[in-house]
C-alpha cells in the first residue's frame, strides 16, 4: 500500500484534539480563536490529504508510521475536508453566547472524533471514535432530553457488542490483526449477530424508524449548532459503507431490500411528519431525517449511479443545514427565542440577506435545480429506480413534501405581514455573511458545474460497488 | 460550433446571466438602480428577439428542420448521462419567440408599472430567471433539461406570487401553488425515469425516445399529471386565481402568456408518445374537454377581473389540450400562440377593466351583452342554480382536494407527531427553550420581542 507523505490524518485528528484541550483550559475569549486554529489545522491537512489520494489515482494510503491506525482513501479524504470545513465555518458564525469555552472545546472533540472515524483504519479505533464523537451529547455538555442520550447510547452500546462478536469471531478463524478494517472484508466474521449489531447501531446513530425521535429531540432541546455538526458527520452512513458492505456481503446482500424499505419509509415518515409539525427546529430537524434516510437508499442500491449519488448528497445534506440551521439559530439570537410557524413574523424585511441563505440552502436540500442537490437527488432517484423501482418512485414524493415542508417554513419566519416596532436588528454581519456566501457559492457552483464533486466521489462509489476479491470468494463459498 | 449554434446558445443563456449578476451584485450590497435594471432588460430581450427572428429566418433559408446545440454531458456516471443539449425547431422556436416578445414588453411596461415598488428590483431579477427556466423548457432536447427549466418556472411563479410579502393573503396563495406544482412536477421526474429505464435516453433531440404500448400509456399519463398541474387542468385549476394574488405584469406573462402554456408544450411535445397511446390521448382530451367546460362556467360567476381572465384563460388552454389529445400539431401552436399574446394584453388592460367596459358600453349605445348570455334563457332555472352554485365554489374541486387530500395528510401527520410526542413528559422538555444565556444583549433583545410576537 502507498504511503501519505506526512501522517496527514493523525494530524488533522490531533490539532484539533489540543485544541480542544486549549479551549477547555482557557477563557471564553479565546475560545472561538483555539477553535479556529484547530478546525483550520485539520482542514489543512485534511485537503493535503485530499490532495494526495486523487495525485495516486484514488488508492488508498496507509500513514507514515508504525501503528498504522488510520488510513486515507476517496471515501474518506473528502468527508475529512468537508467535516473540517463545517466545523470551522460554524465556529466562525456562531453567536457570541455559543462559543464559550466549555462548548468551543465540546465541538472540537466531537470534530477529532469524527475525523478519527473516517480516518481509522481499525475497526476499535473506529468504534472508540464513535463513543468518543457522541460522549458530549449523552454526558454533557450538550446534553437535551433523554431520548437523544437513549438513542446514542443504545448505539454506542451496539457498535461495542459488534465489536466483541467480530473480534472474537476472527481470533477463531485464526485472523492476525482481528480489527483490521482491511482484514474483515468479505469474510462475515461474527455472522448475523454481527451484522444486526451494526445495523442497530446505523440505525440509532442515523435516525431511521423507528429510532428517529432523538433527532427532534436533540435538534429542538439542545444547542443546535453542535447538533446539527454531530448529525452532518453522517457516521451512520459511512459505518455502513465502510465496515458492513465491504464486511458483510452476504448478509448485506440479503438485508439490503429490507433496509432500502426502512429508509424509504424513513423517508416519508419524517416528510409526513414535517407537514403539519409547527415548531421551526423541528421542521429542519424532520427534513434532515428525511433527506438522511435518501443516504441510505442510495448506498443499498448496489448501483454505481446510486452509490455516487449517495455520497454526494451526503455533502448537499451537511452544507445544506448547515447552512439552515445556522441562519435559524442566527434569527433565534436576533429576536431572543425559539420559532414555531403558527404566525406570520415577516423577518426578511429586517434580514433580507439572510432569507436568501436560507431559501439558497432550502433549494438545494430539496433539490430544486441550480444547485448541487439536483444533481445529487437526480442520481439517487435513478439508481435506486434501478434496484428498487418502488423506491425510484416513491423518493421524488418525499422530496416534493420536504419542499412543501420547507417553503412553509419559509414563509413563515420571513414572509406575510409587516412588523412596526423593531429596531436595531442587524443583517447577516461580515463574519456570518462571509460564511453563509461561501456555503451558497459552493452549493451553486457545483450545482452548476457537479463534475467536479462528482470526480470526488466516483472513486469511492467505484470502491463500494465492485466486490472485493475476498466478497467474490465468499459468495463462491456460499455457492 | 457554428454561428447559428451560438446564437440559439446565446438567447437561451442571457436572461439567466444577468439574473447571476444582478443577484451576485445585490448579495455583495449593491442595489441596482431602477433605470439600469430596465435598461439591461430592455436589451437583452430586444437583441433576443431579433437574434431569434434570425434563427427562424436562418432555418427557414437553409431549409432546416432543426438547431442542435450539443454541449456534452452535464454530468455522466457509469452508463447514466445527464445530456445537454438544446433544441430548436419548427416546434420550440415560436415558443422562444413568445417568451422573449413577450418578456421585453413586461420588463417595458413593468418599468413604470412598478416603480418605486420596494420590490422593483427583485421583480426584475426573478423575470430573468423566469426567462431562463422558460427558455429552457422551450430549447430543452432531453426531458432532463426541461425539468430543470420546468422547476425554475415553477419556483419564480411562485416567489412572484408571495411578491407582497406584507401581507398574509399572497404568501398563503404562493404556498398553495408551490403544493400543486411540487405534487404535479413528481409526475415529469417520474416520466423522465421511466424513459430511461425502458428505453435508455431521455434526449429527444434526435427523436422522442420510442415507447409503445403499456409504457407508452405509462410515461403518457406521466407527462399529462405534470402537464395538468402547470396549465391548471381540472382537477389543478384551483391554484390559478390564487396565482392573482401577484404584480399584475407577473401574473401576465405567466398565466396570461408562457407560464400556462408550458403544460400544453409539453404533450405537443411528447406527441409521438401520445399516439402510441389511445388511453393517455383520450385522458387529455377528456382532461381539457373538462377543464373548458369548467373554465367558462366558473368565470361567469368570478367578480374580479383578473379571476374571470384567468379562467377564461383556463377554458382556452383546455381547448389547446383537446387539439393536442386529437394529435393535432399546428392548430394547437397557432392557437397558443395568439392566445398567449391577446391574454397577455388582456391582464395589462385589468386594472383599467372597467374604464375600457364603460367606453365599449358607452360606444355601443348601452347594448353590450355578456358573451353566451342568450344560452342562460334555455336552460331551466333549477339547473341555472345548480350550476350557479357550482361556478361559485370553483367547481368543487377546492373543496375536493382539501377533503380528500389535504386534511388526510395533516391529520397522519398529526397523528405520527403525537407518537413521536409518546414518552415525554406532559411538562414537554422537548419544546423547553434552550436554558436562557443572561447576556448584556439579552435584554435589549427582549425588549424587542416585545413588539413581536412570536
Amino acid at each position: 500500500m502507498s504511503e501519505l507523505i506526512f501522517p496527514f490524518v493523525s494530524a488533522a485528528i490531533g490539532i484539533p484534539a489540543l485544541a480542544a484541550a486549549a479551549a477547555a483550559v482557557g477563557s471564553d475569549r479565546r475560545s472561538r480563536i483555539a477553535g479556529l486554529a484547530g478546525s483550520s489545522g485539520a482542514a489543512l491537512c485534511a485537503l493535503e490529504t485530499l490532495r494526495e489520494v486523487h495525485a495516486a489515482g484514488g488508492a488508498r494510503l496507509s500513514e507514515p508510521w508504525a501503528l498504522g491506525l488510520f488510513t486515507a482513501d476517496p471515501l474518506n479524504a473528502t468527508f475529512l475536508l468537508l467535516y473540517s470545513l463545517l466545523t470551522m465555518g460554524i465556529l466562525i458564525l456562531a453567536p457570541r453566547r455559543d462559543t464559550s469555552a466549555k462548548i468551543s472545546a465540546a465541538t472540537l472533540l466531537v470534530l477529532a472524533a469524527t475525523l478519527a472515524a473516517y480516518g481509522a483504519d481499525n475497526l476499535l479505533v473506529l468504534a472508540a471514535a464513535w463513543i468518543l464523537s457522541a460522549l458530549p451529547f449523552i454526558l454533557g455538555p450538550f446534553t437535551g432530553t433523554w431520548r437523544p442520550r437513549a438513542g446514542l447510547g443504545l448505539s454506542c452500546v451496539a457498535i461495542l457488542g459488534a465489536l466483541g462478536v467480530i473480534a472474537g469471531a476472527a481470533r477463531d478463524a485464526g485472523a492476525v490483526n482481528p480489527f483490521s478494517l482491511a482484514e474483515l472484508q468479505g469474510h462475515n466474521f461474527g455472522g448475523s449477530a454481527a451484522f444486526a449489531l451494526l445495523i442497530i447501531a446505523i440505525v440509532c446513530r442515523k435516525g431511521i424508524f423507528p429510532a428517529h425521535a432523538w433527532i427532534e429531540d436533540a435538534a429542538e432541546a439542545g444547542p443546535v449548532l453542535p447538533m446539527c455538526l454531530f448529525i452532518n458527520g453522517h457516521l451512520g452512513a459511512f459505518l455502513l459503507a465502510r465496515v458492513v458492505i465491504p464486511g458483510f456481503p452476504l448478509s448485506a446482500q440479503g438485508a439490503f431490500p429490507i433496509l432500502s424499505d426502512l429508509a424509504l419509509f424513513t423517508a416519508i415518515y419524517a416528510a409526513v411528519r414535517a407537514v403539519a409539525e409547527s415548531r421551526a427546529r423541528r421542521i429542519l430537524a424532520l427534513l434532515v431525517l428525511s433527506q438522511s434516510a435518501c443516504i441510505l437508499a442510495g448506498l443499498e442500491s448496489a448501483t454505481q449511479e446510486g452509490i455516487t449519488g449517495a455520497l454526494v448528497h451526503c455533502i448537499v445534506v451537511a452544507v445544506a443545514t448547515t447552512g439552515l440551521f445556522s441562519v435559524l439559530r442566527l434569527m433565534e439570537v436576533r429576536f431572543g427565542r425559539l420559532f414555531t410557524s403558527d404566525h406570520y413574523l415577516g423577518l426578511a424585511e429586517y434580514t433580507p440577506r439572510l432569507a436568501v441563505f436560507f431559501v439558497v440552502c432550502g433549494l438545494a436540500l430539496v433539490g430544486l435545480p441550480g444547485t448541487l442537490g439536483f444533481c445529487s437527488q437526480d442520481l439517487l432517484i435513478h439508481g435506486t429506480l434501478l434496484s428498487h423501482p418502488q423506491i425510484g418512485l416513491l423518493l421524488p414524493l418525499a422530496t416534493a413534501m420536504n419542499a412543501v415542508s420547507l417553503f412553509r417554513l419559509f414563509s413563515k419566519l420571513f414572509l406575510g405581514t409587516h412588523r412596526t416596532g423593531i429596531h436595531g436588528i442587524s443583517d447577516a454581519i461580515p463574519r456570518e455573511r462571509w460564511v453563509l456566501s461561501a456555503i451558497a457559492i459552493f452549493i451553486v457552483a457545483a450545482g452548476v458545474m457537479p463534475s467536479a464533486v462528482l470526480a470526488l466521489r466516483r472513486n469511492a462509489a467505484q470502491a463500494l460497488n465492485a466486490p472485493s476479491p475476498a466478497h467474490s470468494a465468499s459468495i463462491a463459498r456460499s455457492r | 460550433m457554428t454561428f447559428t449554434q451560438s446564437v440559439l446558445l446565446a438567447v437561451v443563456l442571457a436572461p439567466g446571466a444577468v439574473f447571476a449578476l444582478f443577484s451576485i451584485f445585490w448579495l455583495l450590497g449593491w442595489n441596482a438602480p431602477e433605470r439600469t435594471l430596465t435598461r439591461v432588460t430592455a436589451s437583452v430581450f430586444s437583441i433576443s428577439s431579433i437574434a431569434t427572428a434570425w434563427l427562424a429566418w436562418s432555418m427557414h433559408a437553409g431549409g432546416l428542420d432543426a438547431i442542435v446545440v450539443p454541449l456534452g454531458d452535464w454530468f455522466t456516471v457509469h452508463d447514466y448521462h445527464f445530456p445537454l443539449v438544446l433544441l430548436g425547431d419548427r416546434l420550440s422556436l415560436p415558443f422562444l419567440a413568445m417568451t422573449v416578445i413577450l418578456a421585453g414588453l413586461i420588463g417595458q411596461f413593468s418599468a413604470t408599472y412598478m416603480h418605486r415598488d420596494p420590490g422593483f428590483a427583485r421583480f426584475y431579477i426573478l423575470l430573468h430567471l423566469f426567462a431562463f427556466g422558460a427558455m429552457l423548457i422551450f430549447s430543452a432536447g432531453s426531458f432532463d433539461l426541461l425539468i430543470a427549466g420546468w422547476e425554475l418556472v415553477g419556483l419564480t411563479s411562485v416567489f412572484l406570487i408571495s411578491f407582497f410579502t406584507y401581507r398574509p393573503g399572497p404568501v398563503e396563495s404562493a404556498l398553495r401553488v408551490f403544493v400543486v406544482y411540487r405534487a404535479c412536477d413528481c409526475g415529469l421526474i417520474a416520466a423522465a425515469f421511466v424513459m430511461h429505464h425502458l428505453a435508455y435516453t431521455s434526449s429527444f433531440a434526435t427523436g422522442m425516445p420510442h415507447l409503445t404500448g403499456g409504457d407508452a400509456t405509462v410515461a403518457g399519463l406521466l407527462l399529462l399529471l405534470s402537464a395538468a398541474g402547470k396549465s391548471a387542468q381540472v382537477p389543478f385549476s384551483g391554484w390559478l386565481p390564487r396565482a392573482m394574488e401577484g404584480p399584475t405584469p407577473s401574473s401576465a406573462i405567466f398565466y396570461g402568456g408562457i407560464s400556462v402554456h408550458a403544460g400544453a408544450y409539453l404533450l405537443l411535445r411528447a406527441q409521438p408518445i401520445l399516439a402510441e397511446s389511445p388511453i393517455a390521448a383520450a385522458a387529455v382530451v377528456v382532461i381539457g374537454l373538462l377543464t373548458a367546460v369548467q373554465g367558462t362556467i366558473v368565470g361567469r360567476s368570478c367578480a374580479d377581473a383578473k379571476t374571470s381572465l384567468a379562467y377564461a384563460a383556463l377554458a382556452q388552454v383546455g381547448v389547446v389540450f383537446m387539439e393536442i389529445g386529437f394529435g393535432w400539431t399546428w392548430i394547437p401552436v397557432l392557437h397558443i400562440v395568439g392566445h398567449a399574446m391577446v391574454r397577455t394584453l388582456q391582464f395589462l388592460r385589468a386594472p383599467s377593466m372597467l374604464h375600457d367596459y364603460h367606453q365599449v358600453h358607452a360606444a355601443a349605445g348601452g347594448h353590450v351583452r355578456k358573451t353566451g348570455e342568450h344560452l342562460d334563457s334555455m336552460l331551466p332555472l333549477r339547473s341555472r342554480l345548480w350550476l350557479y352554485r357550482l361556478a361559485i365554489d370553483r367547481g368543487h374541486l377546492d373543496t375536493l382536494m382539501e377533503r380528500g387530500f389535504v386534511q388526510p395528510l395533516v391529520r397522519v401527520s398529526l397523528f405520527l407527531g403525537a407518537l413521536d410526542r409518546l414518552g415525554l413528559s406532559p411538562a414537554g422538555n422537548s419544546n423547553e427553550p434552550e436554558p436562557a444565556r443572561a447576556t448584556a444583549n439579552d435584554s435589549a433583545t427582549a425588549s424587542k420581542m416585545g413588539a413581536i410576537d412570536v
